[in-house]
């Protein structure tokens, strides 16, 4: 076995010192002529770093970057809001800025011109005439349409001369044509009806500051003209608007994670270790409703319906479950307020199947 | 591209879902992970109406409260933490107070007092819903039956809450041991089910065996060594009374116990190197064979409807436990796992059987269904065995020896989850428990 031992060792060493000199392990590629780039001279390392210099500058324009912002602030659109709110013929000013939904009957009538502009021009609009020259240019296709229509030779000039003021009065009809629309589409208008009465008094006051030596008549009577007009332009939209409002509960669905949370809550307080062995193979459901901070309200709680066992052992598992739902709900579950209308009436199936036997 | 189409679709079709299903009716969640701990309940001493009503009336309360925490499903808020005072039994209860000390459930009483003439009323409250679990009830008894009325106060509330009966108004007939193990004294005793009131039933001249309870709890069947070989004795309990079953000459009978109908009797009798299983007719005395295998079958137990058998057998190679009609016939193998099961017993409710287990050194008592699946190891011990059945099946008893020359046997009580474990308190050693039903 030595010589055997030997005779490998020597065999490896060989084999290894032929590989480390032999060159077996220089498996480098061909080296390449790298150096013309290590060349670079002192004036091209100069115009290299003035380059370099320019950059840097660069953190002076960053600066203004932020001014263009404010200039860009969107709070100057939220102003016509409130003043909307308050006195109703500022109303319309408000349907302005959703034109959205009119844009593509625009496109059907004058396929060239993008919508965007428009509106830009509409807004700043009063004082620029340059504007309302280029929407004439569409006016000619229309004559195209037009002309075929009218057979007749004299009427062709007439119409001609409606074309262009039809397109004008467009225009217009589009503005007021978003303002009705726009309340009917936007789902806020449905949420508001309901918070009315708050914000009722609220326009009073503001109208008795206008108005300072008004009377109270005139001031009611400046509300009731205010509450009639909102109630007409809800009446308006409600054709619309009635199939958005019914869908009772508002505001995003609770989330996996609030009702993981609401469950683990109520399991940490249902307690089946003094429960009859009938009664951990039944399960109930059992009604609750909570009020908005998150208690339950003990009258409510109910057993919804049972199954697996006898009336006496739903019973017994219906009251281990209500003692889980008050005691761990005494102080309040932890859910979204925004979010009540999703968790003021909840139904919690206790399914003991898991718990027979631990 | 179209898997991934067809994920989104599919994705945003369950979102949708999800979505609508929100929309209508009350959040709906499922709960199916719970705690198992004792139930925190508190126990005022009941109100007595008189000055002589005021010991019995703190003592029945006492024994409510171990009774209830003796079970390891209630834990007893002890009465020094107690912020709120009952002393008015029909007055409406403060339930703030007795929230605050996280009092699940509570149990209020008055104790009437008129010469030897003792009632007890009591209610039982759901703290945290404020309603009341029943009705108020009313026990009335003689005043030396305190405990027993205690333990009917117990039983009711046990009930109320669990929803499945009490045990504790219930009697244990065991042997009583006293002395070395190679020179043990044994005669017949009945207590408590928690160790109160130890009566002898037997003096401690002859060996006695294996006590069994009758299905009414006022006999008690019992072997015992008087002439040398083991013969089965009946035992009136309220008389002390007994008689022995007739037998052959030249054959030795044990491990009787009573059928559901306490009419018949069922025994192992060996003849001739052969044990076998028979029944008798306890007023006409009248014998069938019920197995006729050259193996041993012994410890029979009847089934609550009386309909089956379970007992022992070997006929195997190993002891291994068997079920077969109550007429006899071809028996069923139930058990299948490692070691030797012994002395089966069914359970009250039927849908339990309880044994003794040996396997690798080591006595078991466990439980499994009547088809022998779910078999459940509760103990473990050097030499734990004769298990016994509590009234509400749902506690087992059952004897449990210690080591070496001077161990010493004692009873212990578990629930069938194998939880709470507890020693049972007797005078001196005991072992071969047997539960009688619930008194009347």
């Amino acid at each position: 076995m030595q010589t055997g031992t030997k005779i490998s060792a020597v065999a490896h060493g060989l084999l290894l010192s032929w590989a480390f000199l032999g060159g077996a392990f220089r498996s480098d590629p061909l080296p390449y002529e790298v150096q013309d780039v290590t060349m670079i001279s002192s004036e091209e390392f100069d115009r290299i770093a003035g380059h370099s210099a320019t950059p840097e500058a660069v953190t002076t324009l960053s600066e203004p970057q932020p001014a263009p912002e404010p200039i860009a602030e969107p709070v100057v659109e939220p102003r016509p809001d409130p003043v909307s709110e308050s006195v109703p013929p500022k109303a319309r000013p408000e349907p302005t800025p959703p034109p959205p939904p009119p844009a593509p009957e625009i496109a059907a009538l004058v396929p060239e011109p993008p919508s965007p502009p428009q509106r830009a021009v509409e807004r700043i609009a009063p004082e620029p005439v340059a504007p309302p020259p280029p929407e004439a240019r569409p006016d000619p296709v229309e004559r195209e349409q037009v002309t075929p229509e009218a057979n007749a030779d004299t009427p062709q000039e007439a119409q001609d001369a409606t074309a262009p003021e039809e397109a004008a009065a467009e225009i217009v009809t589009e503005a007021e044509e978003t303002a009705v629309l726009a309340p009917t589409r936007s789902p806020r208008p449905a949420a508001r009806p309901a918070r009315r009465p708050p914000p009722a008094p609220e326009t009073a006051p503001a109208s008795e500051t206008e108005t300072a030596t008004d009377t109270a008549t005139e001031t009611a009577a400046k509300t009731e003209d205010a509450v009639t007009a909102a109630l007409t332009e809800a009446m308006a939209g409600a054709r619309e608007a009635t199939p958005a409002a019914p869908a009772a509960p508002s505001g995003p669905p609770m989330s996996a994670g609030e009702k993981e949370a609401l469950r683990v809550a109520v399991s940490s307080c249902w307690n089946v270790g003094s429960l009859s062995s009938d009664a951990l193979a039944t399960t109930v459901v059992v009604a609750v409703s909570l009020s908005q901070d998150g208690k339950p309200q003990g009258e409510t709680i109910r057993m919804a319906s049972h199954s697996g066992g006898s009336e006496a052992s739903a019973k017994q598992a219906f009251e281990a479950a209500r003692r889980a739902i008050i005691r761990c709900g005494a102080k309040g579950f932890d859910l979204p307020v925004a979010k009540y209308d999703h968790w003021r009436n909840i139904e919690m199936t206790f399914n003991p199947e898991r718990m027979r036997i631990k | 591209m179209t898997r991934f189409l067809l994920c989104f679709l599919l994705g945003w079709a369950f979102v949708a879902h999800s979505a609508a299903a929100q929309d209508g009716g009350p959040l709906r969640i499922e709960i199916t992970e719970g705690v198992i701990e004792p139930m925190p309940f508190a126990v005022p001493d009941f109100v007595p109406d008189s000055p002589a009503a005021t010991e019995v009336a703190g003592q029945i309360a006492r024994v409510i409260a171990a009774d209830l925490a003796g079970t390891g499903l209630f834990r007893e808020i002890p009465v020094e933490a107690h912020i709120g005072r009952v002393s008015d039994f029909n007055a409406p209860i403060q339930f703030a107070d007795w929230k605050a000390i996280n009092a699940q459930a509570l149990v209020t009483g008055a104790v009437s007092s008129s010469g030897d003439r003792v009632t007890v009323r009591f209610r039982v409250w759901d703290v945290f819903s404020g309603a009341e679990l029943g009705n108020g009830l009313q026990f009335a008894g003689s005043r030396d039956g305190w405990r027993r009325m205690a333990h009917k106060v117990a039983d009711a509330v046990y009930s109320r809450i669990t929803g499945e009966g009490g045990y504790f108004d219930s009697r244990v007939v065991f042997v009583s041991e006293s002395g070395p193990k190679n020179d043990r004294k044994k005669r017949l005793a009945i207590m408590d089910y928690d160790g109160a009131n130890v009566q002898y039933l037997t003096d401690s001249a002859s060996i006695v065996l294996a006590p069994r309870f009758s299905p009414s709890g006022d006999r008690v069947l019992y072997t015992s060594f008087e002439t040398g070989f083991p013969r089965i004795y009946v035992l009136d309990v309220g008389k002390v009374q007994r008689r022995v079953l007739e037998s052959k000459e030249g054959t030795m009978s044990f491990a009787p116990r009573f059928a559901p109908d306490g009419q018949t009797v069922v025994f192992s009798l060996e003849q001739g190197g052969n044990t076998d299983i028979y029944i008798m007719d306890i007023t006409s005395g009248a014998t069938t064979r019920l197995t006729s295998s050259p193996s041993i079958d012994t410890a029979p137990s009847y089934s609550p409807d009386g309909s089956r058998i379970v007992f022992e057998s070997d006929r195997s190679g190993t002891q291994q436990l068997y079920i077969m009609s109550a007429s006899g016939g071809e028996a069923k193998r139930i058990s299948f796992g490692q070691g030797r099961y012994g002395t089966p017993v069914w359970s009250p409710r039927g849908d339990l059987v309880a044994f003794t287990k040996q396997n690798k050194g080591r006595f078991h008592i466990g439980v499994m269904r009547t088809d022998g699946s779910e078999e459940r190891l509760l103990t473990a011990s050097f030499l734990d065995e004769g298990p016994t059945w509590a009234p509400n099946g749902r506690v087992i008893m059952f004897a449990r020896e210690t080591k070496g020359a001077r161990g010493e046997s004692t009873l212990y009580s578990v629930d069938i989850t194998g939880r709470n474990l507890r020693s049972v308190r007797t005078p001196g050693g005991a072992s071969d428990p047997s539960w009688s039903p619930l008194q009347n």
